[in-house]
């Protein structure tokens, strides 16, 4: 849900008084009339939010929470579940942790491992869902916001997800809602409050079976996104073959 | 009014032929420029002065008409058969190339050449709506020579209409989308033209209005589907150098 103008304003006033809205631009890197444009429409994008407390060194979270529809993230942030951080790390740097789990290492803490790759991933979206989902949590997403079970299930395939939905999913999960902000890349792991090991200590505290079977899991819906996009390509080239 | 909407759709017609002279004369997908220019053709026949020239020197017998009503007939076989195999739609395909649409081909010619031979066709005049004046005999057989000429382009067009809502509805870009989008208009208004024998005669300009529509649909879907195909041959283009 975009912020009201006057609020967004009242907060800038805040955060950075006396400073024109040129400058508050330019140091935080918005188009100028994007910016207006919001203002006209009395709707500010998070994301410019988020740019603006990171421009003038304040946490993007804790600016988020002091708008009405973001007050679920005021106070400590909450520690996400192993799950939950699991689903922040990619399928690649998972498949690297199986490789170098099953190379047999003395003391065995493997070393030479590249560092996790920072969420968000190509997928991670739907994986932060399924992570926290009891099987019918997209259903109260669905009747607690109002929109389409297709169209939400369509934006996590999609891997986007608006804030005003991540807040409400994480709401209806009883999971900490700042996760799902992350997970949609629009703040970092580190501003959402998470120890910056975090996801390696979640991935490392994973049994060999459990770690084997998710990166399975993940290789396995790769399979079909890859298997859907060369059906799509190989109609379009049946299509371009007839009529282009 | 009218001759203007014909004109432009001949201009667009014309311009969308010559622009696919290059890629005719590479050996791409000819069958598609023999399409749009059978269209230019049949729209330059269905304008009083350039019908009245052809026809003259044709003899003076409306043998233009007849000459119009199957390359009517061809472009939209042809249309068709691209379509369908472009779009992957089998069963649609087998009823236009199969037995039953072969048929239909067949039934359809024979009624068009027994009733303009049957008819006295003296005395050039476009769409024959001169000879509509006659006496009882020749205004009935004039009715069954016009429905027979709409007839197949109908029945190839029901033909294609759910191939289209299938192809709108899919996960094709969405250039291909619009285009098929454009063809299913341009179809459902082709089978719109069964109608026309119900309409009072008042409304005589929505049949116009519907043929050039339908027209107009065609060639305009067709050339954004071919366009699609360059856009996504310039962005594969793009990806590949920044890409990799």
């Amino acid at each position: 849900m975009p912020l009201p103008a006057k609020a967004f304003q009242r907060w800038l006033q805040g955060i950075a008084p006396d400073t024109s809205a040129a400058d508050v631009c330019r140091v935080s890197g918005i188009k100028r009339t994007t910016l207006a444009q919001q203002m006209v429409r009395g709707k500010v994008a998070e994301s410019t939010v988020v740019a603006i407390s990171r421009a003038f060194g304040a946490n993007p979270v804790a600016a988020l929470s002091t708008f009405e529809a973001y007050n679920a993230l005021a106070g400590p942030p909450t520690v996400p579940s192993v799950d939950e951080l699991v689903s922040q790390i990619s399928t690649t740097d998972l498949l690297r942790a199986v490789l170098a789990r099953s190379a047999t290492e003395p003391d065995g803490i493997p070393t030479g491992i590249p560092p996790l790759e920072p969420a968000p991933h190509g997928t991670s979206v739907k994986n932060w869902v399924d992570a926290i989902d009891d099987g019918e949590l997209r259903h109260r997403v669905a009747a607690a916001t109002g929109i389409a079970p297709q169209n939400y299930s369509a934006q996590l395939t999609a891997n986007r997800l608006t804030p005003e939905l991540a807040l409400a999913t994480a709401e209806a999960a009883g999971a900490s809602p700042a996760t799902g902000l992350v997970a949609s890349g629009l703040i970092t792991e580190i501003e959402a409050g998470w120890h910056p090991d975090a996801r390696r200590a979640a991935l490392n505290s994973m049994s060999d079976a459990r770690l084997v079977a998710l990166a399975g899991e993940r290789l396995q819906a790769l399979g079909r996104t890859l298997r859907r996009q060369e059906q799509d390509q190989e109609q379009t080239d049946m299509i371009w073959e007839n009529l282009g | 009014m009218i001759t203007t909407l014909q004109w432009v759709t001949f201009t667009v017609c014309a311009a969308v032929t010559i622009a696919r002279l290059p890629s005719a004369l590479r050996r791409q997908n000819r069958a598609l420029f023999y399409v749009f220019a059978l269209l230019t053709v049949a729209i330059l026949l269905s304008i009083e002065a350039p019908y009245l020239a052809i026809d003259r020197a044709l003899g003076g017998v409306n043998v233009a008409n007849l000459l119009l009503r199957f390359i009517i007939f061809g472009a939209i076989f042809f249309v068709g058969v691209k379509i369908t195999k472009g779009f992957g739609a089998t069963r649609e395909y087998g009823l236009l190339t199969g037995k039953p649409g072969i048929a239909a081909l067949a039934i359809c010619s024979a009624a068009v050449i027994v009733t303009f031979v049957m008819m006295d066709t003296r005395g050039s005049s476009a769409g024959l709506a001169q000879l509509s004046n006659q006496d009882d005999p020749h205004a009935a057989l004039l009715e069954y020579y016009g429905a027979a000429g709409r007839l197949y382009p109908s029945y190839v067009s029901l033909i294609l209409v759910p191939a289209m809502v299938r192809a709108v509805r899919s996960r094709l870009p969405w250039l291909v989308r619009l285009g098929a989008f454009l063809l299913c208009i341009g179809s459902v208004a082709i089978v719109l033209t069964l109608s026309f024998p119900f309409m009072p005669p008042e409304l005589g300009y929505t049949q116009f209005i519907i043929n050039y529509t339908a027209i107009l649909c065609f060639v305009i879907g067709l050339a954004v589907i071919w366009f699609a195909k360059l856009h996504a041959a310039r962005q594969r283009g793009k990806k590949s150098f920044t890409k990799k």
